[in-house]
């Protein structure tokens, strides 16, 4: 009970309740761009299905992506930069805790709010639409580590962005562009296997899909075989990437800090 | 006359603050065109499936994108900014400096539509303009000029039907911090950026009668396109007289129930 790192949570759980009504347009608002896809391409699939889709299978993805999005998406990257800025960024280093608990704490206080506000809706959704899902054991237990995975790497991938404020201020600018980015290529416009080619081939690349739509594949059967290993190799990399960057831009970065007095 | 002059100068304001900040511009920019880059291609990807979905194809589906966007640019050129600073957070009702512009000699309810522009918005108003241009030529069918008129007048009631709900949201700060209510509608206009007939029915009766926003950008787009008859056109601006009328009369009321804040 003595962990700090607890503590802290338990902290920011009771600060952002008090805020819940506001938290729960926020999840409103995140889940509004894969829902108009989902009814989009429910309504291309029509009876007969389009390339190897019905429309129960995009509503089950479009759901699970929903919730995947929600548990992923780093909101605390956005205020970084005002941390860095402002001269925030004091409180935290004075504390005997790395400051990375900071935020760390802070997102999955907020994310367990979010939660009570998706899960109800998602299930709602889920009997009306009436979703088609074929899930397995593998498929389910391979879906656990590629979400904490990704959940980590959309973490750190926004947090070494937003650690460039110690250096530019409107570096802000570059979560827009990441945003953009896992919008389109993060299987929230369509699924990967629905993109054009030279769009696939750059989800498969890219860091972003392994953000959000690879666990949602995993789980619903679209990314088999060998395809599963090479994605966890793929976003074992871009994590380890992600990992590193933060780590010397921190180093360097806080070296350079100097709070504004007041 | 007057009413222009004082716009003209409260434009001539804001454009005087916002230069101050050039980076700003830069970075409405990169936004902007990210914002219009990723719809487009976003719509292309569901077209890149489909030739079309309800009769709507990829450059007509487009039309719709360039009225949501042109929609999107009008409201935060002057509509936003104005209200924002009325019952936004930190807003004139909450702080109390309302006060200051209930005694201008001039009526509340224009001071407070016209009163801030957020000039870059222009950009995004360019780039509506833009993709609506682009996606008429990819519709390879001839625009007519009376089509054109109906169009731009069918955005002056879409845009009459968004100031109006949001001016009615805004007049309910006055009874309780209803901020919300607009961040709830903000979530519902994304609906607007495809056309109604691509969603199931109840959803499209909702967006049509109930919240509605599907007629903000569909019926301008249905002008381009060809498909709009007589009755939308008369629905459209039935619509938007009423809808601005109401808003107005429970602005006035709320303008009524207002009492300052404590010192």
């Amino acid at each position: 009970m003595k962990n700090p790192g607890w503590a802290l949570m338990r902290g920011f759980w009771l600060s952002w309740l008090q805020y819940r009504s506001f938290l729960f347009i926020l999840a409103f608002g995140w889940m509004i761009p894969p829902l108009i896809y989902m009814l989009v391409w429910m309504m291309v699939a029509g009876s007969q299905g389009i390339a190897g889709f019905s429309q129960g299978e995009f509503v089950a993805y479009y759901l699970v992506l929903i919730l995947v999005n929600q548990i992923t998406y780093a909101q605390t990257n956005w205020t970084v930069g005002d941390m860095i800025r402002v001269g925030e960024m004091n409180r935290i280093l004075m504390r005997p805790i790395a400051p990375v608990y900071d935020p760390l704490a802070s997102e999955i206080a907020c994310k367990i709010i979010y939660l009570f506000f998706d899960v109800p809706l998602v299930i709602v959704l889920a009997l009306i639409l009436k979703p088609q899902f074929h899930i397995d054991f593998t498929e389910a237990a391979l879906f656990i580590p590629a979400l904490l995975a990704a959940w980590a790497l959309r973490f750190l991938w926004g947090y070494w962005l937003a650690l460039l404020a110690f250096w530019a201020t409107k570096a802000d600018a570059l979560l827009v562009l990441q945003d953009t980015l896992v919008f389109l290529l993060g299987g929230q416009v369509a699924p990967v296997l629905l993109l054009p080619d030279w769009m696939g081939r750059l989800a498969t690349a890219l860091p972003f899909r392994y953000m959000v739509a690879f666990p949602v594949e995993i789980l619903t059967g679209q990314v088999t075989g060998t395809a599963v290993l090479h994605g966890f190799l793929i976003q074992a990399g871009w994590l380890a990437l992600a990992y590193i960057l933060t780590m010397i831009l921190w180093k360097n970065g806080v070296r350079r800090y100097g709070a504004v007095g007041g | 006359m007057r009413f222009f002059r004082l716009i003209s100068q409260f434009i001539k304001v804001s454009f005087e603050e916002e230069s101050a900040y050039r980076v700003n511009f830069a970075i409405s920019l990169l936004t902007s065109l990210l914002t219009v880059g990723s719809a487009a291609l976003s719509i292309s990807v569901v077209f890149g499936q489909v030739d079309h979905v309800q009769g709507w194809t990829y450059a007509s589906t487009l039309v719709v994108l360039g009225v949501y966007l042109i929609m999107n640019a009008l409201r935060s050129l002057f509509i936003n900014p104005g209200l924002e600073s009325l019952a936004g957070m930190d807003g004139e009702v909450w702080t109390g400096k309302f006060d200051f512009s209930l005694l201008r000699p001039v009526d509340t309810q224009f001071m407070v539509t016209f009163r801030k522009w957020r000039l870059f918005s222009l950009i995004d108003l360019f780039f509506g303009v833009l993709v609506t241009g682009i996606a008429i030529y990819r519709m390879e069918a001839s625009v007519s000029i009376g089509q054109i008129l109906l169009f731009c007048l069918m955005i002056c009631s879409g845009l009459a039907i968004l100031y109006a709900i949001l001016l009615f949201f805004s007049s309910l700060v006055f009874w309780s911090p209803a901020v919300m209510f607009t961040w709830v509608f903000n979530g519902i206009l994304q609906l607007a950026r495809y056309p109604l007939s691509m969603y199931p029915g109840w959803l499209r009766f909702i967006l049509t009668w109930i919240v509605p926003v599907g007629i903000i950008t569909t019926f301008p787009a249905q002008a381009l396109t060809g498909e709009l008859t007589v009755k939308v056109v008369i629905l459209g601006i039935g619509l938007a007289v009423s809808l601005v009328i109401l808003a107005s009369c429970l602005f006035r009321r709320a303008l009524r129930h207002y009492s300052s804040a404590s010192s």
